[in-house]
C-alpha cells in the first residue's frame, strides 16, 4: 500500500471518527493544550510584565541600578571602564496640572542615549529626546487633564509644551507608581521645576547594556559593591518588589496553566486508550488483509498527523482570538510597551501538541499492530490494549519537560506535579467517601436507595479521578471571582465613611505654615506630621547582617527607607502595647517608639539600641515603646516615633491627610495653584486605579480559567464515557427486572447529582483555604468565609455533572438490544 | 476434479493445542491429522467449545500448535517467522468472518478494493467492481455499510475475499448472523464461486445443512477430527 492510499484511508477513518465520543474528546483536549500553550507563550511576556517580570525590551537596558539616592558618579565611570552604555533617568511621583485639572502622575527625566533596549515611540515622531521646555504625554494624562498635543501642562514650577504623545516606552520603572500616567521630559529641565526636595519620592536609575560578557562581569563585580539604597535589575533578576498581590495571580496563573496541561494530557490518553480498544478489531482486519504491522503503525499515526494539523491551525486561530482579547484587558495597563510575539512562538504551541500526541499516541498505536487477527474469530469483547511502559514513561518526561520549560525550573515542576497529584488523590479519597456518606444516608429515604449505594461503590475507580478534577477546578475558579470580590470591595468596606481621602506629601519646612493657614482658612481638619527618611542600619551596635538573622533580612524595613516622625501625642489609631510614652530626647540620647509588627519581625526588644541612617547623617536611639498601628485607618502612621527635636538635624518634610466630600472642587485646584510642588495623593483616585489594574489582570487571568475549566469538562465527559457501556447494560437489566426508564434516569441524575454536590462543597472549601493567606497577606483584613459560595459552588457542581451525566448518557437503541448486545459479546 | 494423488493445498500434522488454566494444562485436542487438497471444500464441525475456531485459528497461522505443523502451499507454517506467515497469508488465505468485519466509512466497492491495495494490485478498482458484479451488488457499489442489509454485507465481504484470488479461503459461520432465507441464498453464491474459481474452502460451522454442502466433513469432537459421511451427498 502505497502513503498516499495509506493517507488516504486515514482520512476515511478520521472522518468517521467523529461520530466517536472519544475521538471528539481527544481532538477538544488537543485544541485547548494547543490553544493554551500558544497563548501562554506569546502572550506570556505581556502577562508576566504586568505581573513584574522583566525583559531586555522592557527594562530598557540589560541591568538597571536604582536608586532611592543620587547614584554615586564613580558608578557611572565604572560601568564606562567595563565597556558598558549607560544612561540615566529619574523618575519621580508628582502632580501633573494643566487646563485646572490635575492628576497625579509619573515623571520621567531622561539624557542621551535613551533608551539602551528597546524603543520609545511617538507621534508625532520626536528625536530621541524631548527639547528642553517641552514633554511627552501618555494618552492617559491627555484625557484625564482635557489636553492635545501643543498645549501647555504645569510640572512644579515650570511650565512645559506638549510636544508629542507618549504611545509606548520601555523602562516605565516598578511597583503601582510606575501605573501612573506617565511624562517624559528633558533631564535639563528638571532642576526648574524645583520638585525634587527633601522628602520626594525620587527614584535614579542608571540603565546600562553592552556585550553578554561584559554584562555578566559587571553584574558580578558591581553586585556585593552594592549599598542599602541601591538595587541591580537584571534580566533574570528575582528582584520582586510588586506585592503580593502580583505575586499570587502570577502564581496562579502558572498553577491553572500546568493542571489545564495535565488535564489535557489525561483527557488525551484516556480516549486514545478507548479508541484504540475500539479499534483493535479493525487493526486485526488490516493485517489479515496483510497489511504490514509497521503500515498500520503509519496508518493510525497519519490519522493522528490528520487530527494535529486540524487542531494546529485552529488552536493557533483561537490563541490568536485570545492573545487580542488579553491584549484588549492589559493595553491600558501596560501602555502598549509591548514588543511584538516572535513568529517562534506561535509555533510552541502546536509543537507542544505534537508532542503530547505522538509521546501519548503512540504505545496504543503499537499496541494496536502487535493485536492477534484472532481477535476477528472471537465473539468476545477484546482485550484492554497493553500500552507500552516505555513510551509511557517518555511521554510523561516529555509532559514534566514541558513545565518545567514553562516554569524554567525543573525542580518546581516535579513539586508543583507532585503536590497537584497529591492532593488530588486526597481529595479522591476523601470526595468518594462524602459521595458515600451521604448515598448511604440518602438510601432508606429511597426507593432506589440501594441501587444508588451500589452504584456509588461501583463508579468509585472514576469518581477518585471525577472528583478531585472538578472540585479543584471549580475552587481555582471561585479563588478568581472570590478574591476579585474582596479586593475590590472588601477592602473599600473597611473605611470609615469619613476617613481621610487626600494625602499631601512633599511639604517643605517652609510651606508648613503657609499651608497649615490655607487649610485653616477653607475649613479643613487636618494635622501636618514631620516626616524623615532613613534606613535602619544597625542595632546595639552591630551592623544589619551581624545583628539580623537572614530572614529578618530578608524583611522590606530593612531594604528600604523607612520613615520616621516625632510626636508627643499618641494617635488614635495607635495603641502603647509595652514601654513608656512618650519619647524622650536629652543629653544621654534619644528614645524610640516601634510600631509592633516591625519589632515582632525583627525581634526588637524595649531597651534595644537602633542605628538609622539619614543620607549620610546618623541617628541613634533606644526603643522605649512598642505601639500597635491600625495601617487601614488610612491616616499617616510611622513604624518609628521620636521625641521632637531628636531629628532637627535631619532634613524633614512634611505630610497631612484630610477628609474632602466628594462635591468640594475647589480646594484641590487652589491648593496646588498656591503650592504647585506638593505630591497629592487622592485615595479614590488611587484606589480606582488599583481596582482597575486588578480587575484586569483577574480577566486576563480568567481567560485562562475558562480553558482550564474547558478541559477539565471535557476530561470529566471523558471520565463518564469510560463507563457507559457498564451503565446502560446496569440500567437495561433493572428495566428488564421491574424498574422503569424514569427510575434509571433518576438513579443517574441521582449519582451524577451527589458527586457534583461533593465536589462544589469540595471546591469551596479549597476556596476558602486558598484565599486565607491572600487575606492575611494582601488584605490584611481577618478571614472571611463566603456563605454564597458554599451555596452556589455545590449547585453548581451538581447542575455541571447533571449536564454533563445527560450529554455522555444516551440511550438510542432498545431496552432489549441492550440485552442482546451484552450477551453476544 | 480433486485428485487426492496431488499435493494437498493445506496440511495438518500431529497438531496439538494445549492452555494453561487454574485446573492446570487443558488440552483441546492432540494429535490431529488433516490433508485438504485443491478445489475441496470442507466444513469443520462440532459442538460449542469444542476447538473449531481455535483449529481454524492454527490452520491459518494465527496461532501457534502446542505440537504439531501446519504445512500451506508446500511451506511449514512453523518454520515461518510472523512476518513471512503474514505474507503467506497475504498471498494465499482469504476470509469470510460471521460478523462481516467491513470497515463503516468505506463504501461497498472501497472495502472490496482495499486488501488489493493493500497487496499493490494495479487494476484494483476494476477487479474489484467486477467482484461486487459477481455478487450480484453491482447497483450497491456507493453504498456504506450502514445502508446495507445483513446479506449484502456478508456478499461484500465474499466478494473482497475472492478479490485477492486466494488459494485457500476459510469461512467462520459465514451464515451465523443472517436469517436463514438470506444465510441460504449466501451460501449459494459462496459455492457457485468456489466451484468456478477451483478455491479450497475450509468452512467453520456448526449448520449440519450447510456442512452437507461441502464436498467433506469433518466433526470436531472430544479433541478428535473424525469423517462424518454426507448423508445428503451419499443418497
Amino acid at each position: 500500500m502505497t502513503l498516499r492510499q495509506l493517507n488516504r484511508l486515514a482520512l476515511r477513518q478520521s472522518r468517521a471518527s467523529w461520530r466517536r465520543l472519544e475521538w471528539r474528546a481527544l481532538a477538544a483536549a488537543l485544541l485547548i493544550a494547543i490553544s493554551l500553550s500558544t497563548l501562554l507563550a506569546v502572550t506570556g511576556d505581556r502577562l508576566e510584565q504586568s505581573l513584574g517580570q522583566q525583559s531586555a525590551a522592557l527594562l530598557g537596558g540589560d541591568l538597571v541600578l536604582s536608586s532611592s539616592r543620587p547614584l554615586n558618579p564613580q558608578r557611572r565611570q565604572a560601568a564606562t571602564d567595563a565597556g558598558l552604555n549607560s544612561s540615566a533617568v529619574i523618575q519621580l511621583s508628582s502632580m501633573l496640572s494643566g487646563n485646572e485639572k490635575f492628576v497625579l502622575g509619573s515623571i520621567k527625566a531622561i539624557s542621551a542615549p535613551y533608551p539602551l533596549r528597546g524603543t520609545v515611540i511617538t507621534t508625532p515622531s520626536q528625536p530621541s529626546l524631548p527639547v528642553p521646555g517641552t514633554l511627552w504625554a501618555e494618552q492617559s494624562v491627555l484625557q484625564r487633564l482635557g489636553l492635545a498635543v501643543g498645549d501647555s501642562l504645569s510640572l512644579g514650577y515650570q511650565r512645559f509644551t506638549i510636544s508629542a504623545e507618549l504611545i509606548s516606552s520601555p523602562d516605565r520603572g516598578r511597583g503601582f507608581g510606575s501605573f501612573n500616567p506617565l511624562v517624559m521630559i528633558n533631564t535639563a529641565d528638571l532642576a526648574a521645576t524645583k520638585l525634587i526636595s527633601p522628602g520626594a519620592r525620587v527614584n535614579y536609575r542608571l540603565l546600562l547594556a553592552g556585550p553578554v560578557d561584559s554584562v555578566d562581569r559587571f553584574y558580578r563585580q558591581l553586585k556585593p559593591q552594592l549599598s542599602n539604597a541601591e538595587r541591580l535589575l537584571s534580566l533574570n533578576s528575582d528582584d520582586n518588589m510588586q506585592g503580593n498581590l502580583q505575586q499570587n495571580l502570577s502564581r496562579y496563573l502558572r498553577l491553572s496553566a500546568v493542571m489545564t496541561l495535565l488535564l489535557c494530557a489525561l483527557t488525551i490518553l484516556l480516549s486514545l486508550r478507548r479508541y484504540s480498544h475500539a479499534n483493535l478489531n479493525r487493526a486485526a482486519l488490516l493485517l489479515n488483509m496483510g497489511l504490514q504491522p509497521r503500515q498500520l503503525v503509519q496508518l493510525f499515526s497519519l490519522q493522528l498527523l490528520q487530527l494535529w494539523s486540524v487542531c494546529a491551525v485552529l488552536g493557533s486561530l483561537a490563541a490568536v482570538l485570545l492573545n487580542s482579547l488579553v491584549n484588549l484587558l492589559l493595553t491600558p495597563l501596560l501602555n502598549g510597551a509591548l514588543p511584538p510575539a516572535t513568529s517562534l512562538s506561535w509555533l510552541q504551541g502546536p509543537l507542544m501538541g505534537l508532542i503530547l500526541l505522538i509521546t501519548l499516541g503512540l504505545p496504543p498505536i503499537l499496541a494496536m499492530s502487535r493485536v492477534s487477527v484472532m481477535q476477528l474469530l472471537r465473539q468476545s469483547e477484546p482485550a484492554t490494549v497493553n500500552m507500552g511502559r516505555g513510551l509511557m514513561g517518555l511521554a510523561l518526561l516529555s509532559l514534566l519537560g514541558w513545565i518545567s520549560y514553562y516554569l524554567d525550573s525543573l525542580t518546581l515542576a516535579l513539586l508543583l506535579t507532585t503536590v497537584l497529584v497529591g492532593v488530588s488523590w486526597l481529595l479522591g479519597l476523601l470526595g468518594q467517601w462524602l459521595t458515600r456518606l451521604l448515598g448511604q444516608q440518602l438510601a432508606p429515604r429511597l426507593r432506589l436507595g440501594r441501587l444508588l449505594v451500589l452504584r456509588i461503590q461501583q463508579q468509585r475507580r472514576w469518581q477518585r479521578l471525577q472528583i478531585p478534577v472538578m472540585s479543584l477546578l471549580l475552587a481555582l475558579m471561585a479563588l478568581l471571582w472570590l478574591a476579585r470580590g474582596d479586593l475590590l470591595n472588601r477592602w473599600a468596606e473597611q473605611l470609615p465613611a469619613t476617613a481621610a481621602n487626600h494625602f499631601v506629601i512633599n511639604i517643605q519646612p517652609w510651606e508648613k505654615q503657609l499651608l497649615a493657614e490655607f487649610m485653616h482658612n477653607q475649613g479643613v481638619d487636618s494635622h501636618l506630621y514631620p516626616m524623615v527618611r532613613a534606613r535602619l542600619v544597625g542595632k546595639n551596635g552591630q551592623p544589619v547582617d551581624a545583628a539580623f538573622n537572614a530572614e529578618q533580612q530578608k524583611d522590606n524595613s530593612l531594604n528600604r527607607e523607612l520613615n520616621l516622625t516625632w510626636s508627643t501625642q499618641l494617635a488614635r489609631d495607635n495603641q502603647l502595647l509595652s514601654g513608656t510614652w512618650p519619647p524622650i530626647s536629652n543629653e544621654q540620647g534619644h528614645s524610640v517608639s516601634v510600631e509592633s509588627g516591625l519589632a515582632e519581625r525583627l525581634g526588637l526588644k524595649l531597651g534595644d539600641r537602633l542605628s538609622f541612617n539619614a543620607g549620610s547623617q546618623p541617628v541613634e536611639a533606644r526603643i522605649d515603646s512598642i505601639r500597635q498601628v491600625k495601617w487601614d485607618s488610612f491616616q499617616p502612621n510611622f513604624f518609628m516615633i521620636f521625641a521632637p527635636g531628636a531629628l532637627d538635624a535631619l532634613p524633614a518634610s512634611y505630610i497631612t491627610a484630610f477628609y474632602l466630600p466628594r462635591e468640594n472642587s475647589r480646594l484641590v485646584p487652589a491648593l496646588l495653584e498656591q503650592f504647585p510642588t506638593l505630591t497629592l495623593i487622592a485615595i479614590d483616585q488611587l484606589l480606582a486605579q488599583a481596582r482597575q489594574l486588578i480587575a484586569h489582570l483577574i480577566d486576563a487571568s480568567s481567560l485562562i480559567m475558562l480553558l482550564s475549566l474547558l478541559a477539565g469538562t471535557v476530561l470529566v465527559i471523558t471520565l463518564m464515557s469510560q463507563e457507559r457501556g457498564q451503565r446502560r447494560y446496569e440500567n437495561a437489566l433493572l428495566q428488564a427486572l421491574g424498574a422503569t426508564a424514569n427510575d434509571c434516569q433518576r438513579l443517574d441524575r441521582l449519582e451524577f447529582g451527589l458527586t457534583g454536590l461533593v465536589c462544589g462543597a469540595l471546591a469551596a472549601l479549597l476556596a476558602e483555604l486558598a484565599l486565607w493567606p491572600i487575606h492575611q497577606q494582601a488584605l490584611k483584613i481577618e478571614m472571611v468565609i463566603h456563605p454564597w459560595s458554599w451555596l452556589l459552588l455545590p449547585l453548581t457542581g451538581m447542575v455541571l455533572f447533571s449536564l454533563l451525566g445527560s450529554l455522555s448518557r444516551r440511550y438510542p437503541t432498545s431496552l432489549w438490544e441492550q440485552l442482546k448486545a451484552r450477551q453476544g459479546r | 476434479m480433486i485428485s487426492p494423488e496431488s499435493e494437498p493445498v493445506i496440511q495438518a500434522l500431529g497438531l496439538s493445542k494445549q492452555f494453561d488454566s487454574h485446573n492446570g494444562s487443558l488440552s483441546l485436542f492432540s494429535e490431529l491429522g488433516l490433508a485438504i487438497h485443491q478445489g475441496e471444500s470442507v466444513a469443520i464441525v462440532g459442538p460449542s467449545g469444542s476447538g473449531k475456531s481455535t483449529l481454524l485459528s492454527l490452520l491459518a497461522g494465527l496461532d501457534n500448535p502446542s505440537t504439531g505443523d501446519v504445512i500451506i502451499a508446500g511451506q511449514s507454517l512453523t518454520q515461518l517467522d510472523d512476518i513471512a506467515r503474514a505474507r503467506l497469508r497475504s498471498e494465499h488465505l482469504s476470509f469470510i468472518f460471521q460478523s462481516f468485519h467491513l470497515l463503516p466509512e468505506l463504501s461497498a466497492l472501497e472495502n472490496v478494493i482495499l486488501p488489493l491495495e493493500i497487496r499493490g494490485q494495479q487494476n484494483a478498482a476494476a477487479q474489484a467492481c467486477h467482484w461486487l458484479d459477481r455478487v450480484g451488488l453491482a447497483d450497491r457499489q456507493h453504498h456504506y455499510p450502514t445502508t446495507l442489509s445483513g446479506g449484502e454485507q456478508q456478499r461484500v465481504a465474499i466478494a473482497r475475499a475472492f478479490a485477492t484470488e486466494p488459494t485457500l479461503l476459510f469461512a467462520d459461520e459465514p451464515t451465523g448472523n443472517l436469517d436463514d432465507q438470506t444465510g441460504e441464498s449466501i451460501i449459494n453464491q459462496l459455492f457457485s464461486l468456489n466451484q468456478q474459481r477451483q478455491t479450497t474452502l475450509v468452512l467453520i460451522t456448526h449448520d449440519n445443512s450447510l456442512a452437507a454442502r461441502c464436498d467433506r466433513t469433518l466433526e470436531l469432537h472430544n479433541g478428535q477430527l473424525q469423517p462424518r459421511l454426507n448423508e445428503e451427498r451419499s443418497q
